[in-house]
């Protein structure tokens, strides 16, 4: 092969790489800058919205699929947790036998389902239908858009307790962000109402961290922190998010360590409720 | 693939038929993600075919097409990715160039070759990923989700790299004679 040819050809090599890397660049920086989010934003509405069909097509099909690759993956969890819900159905058995008991089962449920600390919010009720699509974000996708008066910004609630925060939508789905993300941080309000701390994922199934906590603030296992509500808060006031798990002190430091749990189980979240609260501005 | 709309040149480089070919299988691979491998999550990882298959076209295509099928892959992959927009085109792009360029002497007769590029040029992406997204301002992609995303991400690459580089070798034709991969991406 002539030099000179293949001189071009790495010529053309070089020219190829360096504008696609300069192209990358470009796209990054406009996304990270906020100039173009309506057009990013608007085209990933747009992909979600041709791709959402298909992908429900194909869902259908290959889910028998995926649920036995989960499965497989998912042996040993699976076993913990059948003989977790045996003993539970045995407790229920149990309970079925005495009337009264029954009634306060049935009670507590409706408790839940009402959700009483969300109060007079409208809510909407989705249904989780994908896990995060990303390895590097902890988010879970639903099945409720814009169609269903689902923002971005809006809180979102599982049975016990905060799930996290609607981060895109489309027409007919969303993507949340789950407290446990490492970027989410969440405000929350424990002890008396007066004592305040910042809540910050570690992963999924992780603990979260609680921070900001001056050393020797009065604290106990369990103890339930909900969002503070305060001025430009990402979360309206008082929903239960987690309960403290463990706390430590040393004598130099400048806060306490103090580790939570999720009030909502956000590995086998099925259905939560999108409430249709803004952050005020 | 014989009428005159597949014979069509595109910058006397691709013609419509290659272009089809490249869509289906971003198409095909992007449901099979999204459906699928999806669910297969340990320690909030999956296997991710996504930034496997600009790996795939640099080792079955060259370094200029994994380059380009890399970036478009990337673009593709981050409409429906949380992360900053354009950070799987610019891993993509440099991932397919990288592969071309590092396999392009290589004799691929030995069948453990495409499942050990595959698992090193993922765990490689998967990194300058992770660091480009910490330098972006998210700290926990280095720090928090990194290290279960390469214990899931190599292996799954490794186990998937035949059948997707068959695919990719498919849709991303190599270039004409003297380009780099022999023909048929170097697959038997």
């Amino acid at each position: 092969m002539p030099r000179r040819t293949r001189r071009a050809r790495r010529a053309r090599r070089g020219m190829t790489i360096g504008l696609l890397v300069l192209a990358s660049i470009a796209i990054i920086t406009v996304d990270y800058r906020g100039q173009a989010h309506g057009v990013i934003s608007g085209a990933k509405r747009a992909a979600h919205d041709a791709f959402a069909p298909l992908q429900r097509g194909v869902d259908e099909v290959v889910r028998p699929v995926g649920s036995f690759l989960s499965g497989a993956v998912h042996g040993g969890d699976l076993e913990s947790q059948n003989a977790k819900l045996r003993a539970e159905i045995g407790a229920l058995q149990r309970q079925t036998l005495e009337t009264q008991a029954t009634r306060n089962a049935l009670r507590a449920l409706e408790q839940l389902d009402h959700l009483p600390w969300v109060g007079s919010i409208p809510t909407v009720t989705a249904q989780v239908t994908a896990l995060g699509a990303s390895d590097f974000a902890a988010t879970v996708q639903l099945n409720k858009g814009t169609t269903s008066g689902v923002a971005v910004g809006m809180p979102v609630v599982g049975g016990a307790g905060l799930v996290g925060q609607v981060i895109e939508v489309w027409s007919s789905g969303s993507t949340v962000r789950l407290i446990t993300d490492a970027g989410s941080s969440v405000g929350v309000r424990f002890g008396s109402g007066s004592d305040l701390a910042l809540l910050q994922g570690s992963g999924l199934g992780r603990k979260l961290a609680v921070n900001l906590i001056a050393p020797g603030t009065s604290l106990h296992k369990g103890e339930i922190l909900t969002t503070s509500g305060l001025q430009n808060a990402q979360y309206p006031a008082d929903l239960p998010v987690a309960a403290v798990t463990s706390f430590s002190s040393t004598p130099s430091a400048t806060q306490e360590t103090v580790s939570a749990r999720p009030l909502a189980d956000l590995g086998v979240l099925q259905y939560v409720e999108v409430l249709q609260w803004q952050s005020s501005p | 693939m014989t009428g005159p709309a597949a014979t069509t040149r595109l910058g006397g480089a691709l013609t419509t038929a290659d272009v089809a070919r490249s869509t289906i299988v971003i198409v095909v691979v992007l449901l099979v993600q999204h459906t699928l491998l999806d669910l297969v999550v340990v320690d909030g990882a999956h296997p991710d075919l996504m930034l496997l298959l600009p790996v795939a076209a640099g080792y079955a295509a060259g370094p200029d097409r994994g380059a380009v099928f890399g970036f478009i892959t990337g673009l593709v992959a981050d409409l429906f990715l949380p992360t900053p927009f354009g950070l799987s085109a610019l891993i993509g792009c440099l991932l397919g160039f990288a592969t071309g360029t590092a396999t392009r002497g290589l004799v691929r007769s030995s069948w453990w070759l495409p499942p050990v590029v595959a698992a090193v040029a993922t765990a490689a992406g998967m990194g300058a990923y992770a660091i480009l997204g910490a330098v972006l301002g998210d700290p926990a992609m280095l720090r928090t989700y990194l290290v279960p995303a390469l214990v899931v991400g190599t292996p799954s690459a490794a186990l998937f790299a035949v059948p997707l580089l068959r695919l990719v070798a498919w849709g991303v034709p190599e270039p004409g004679p003297g380009h780099g991969a022999p023909p048929g991406g170097g697959l038997r």
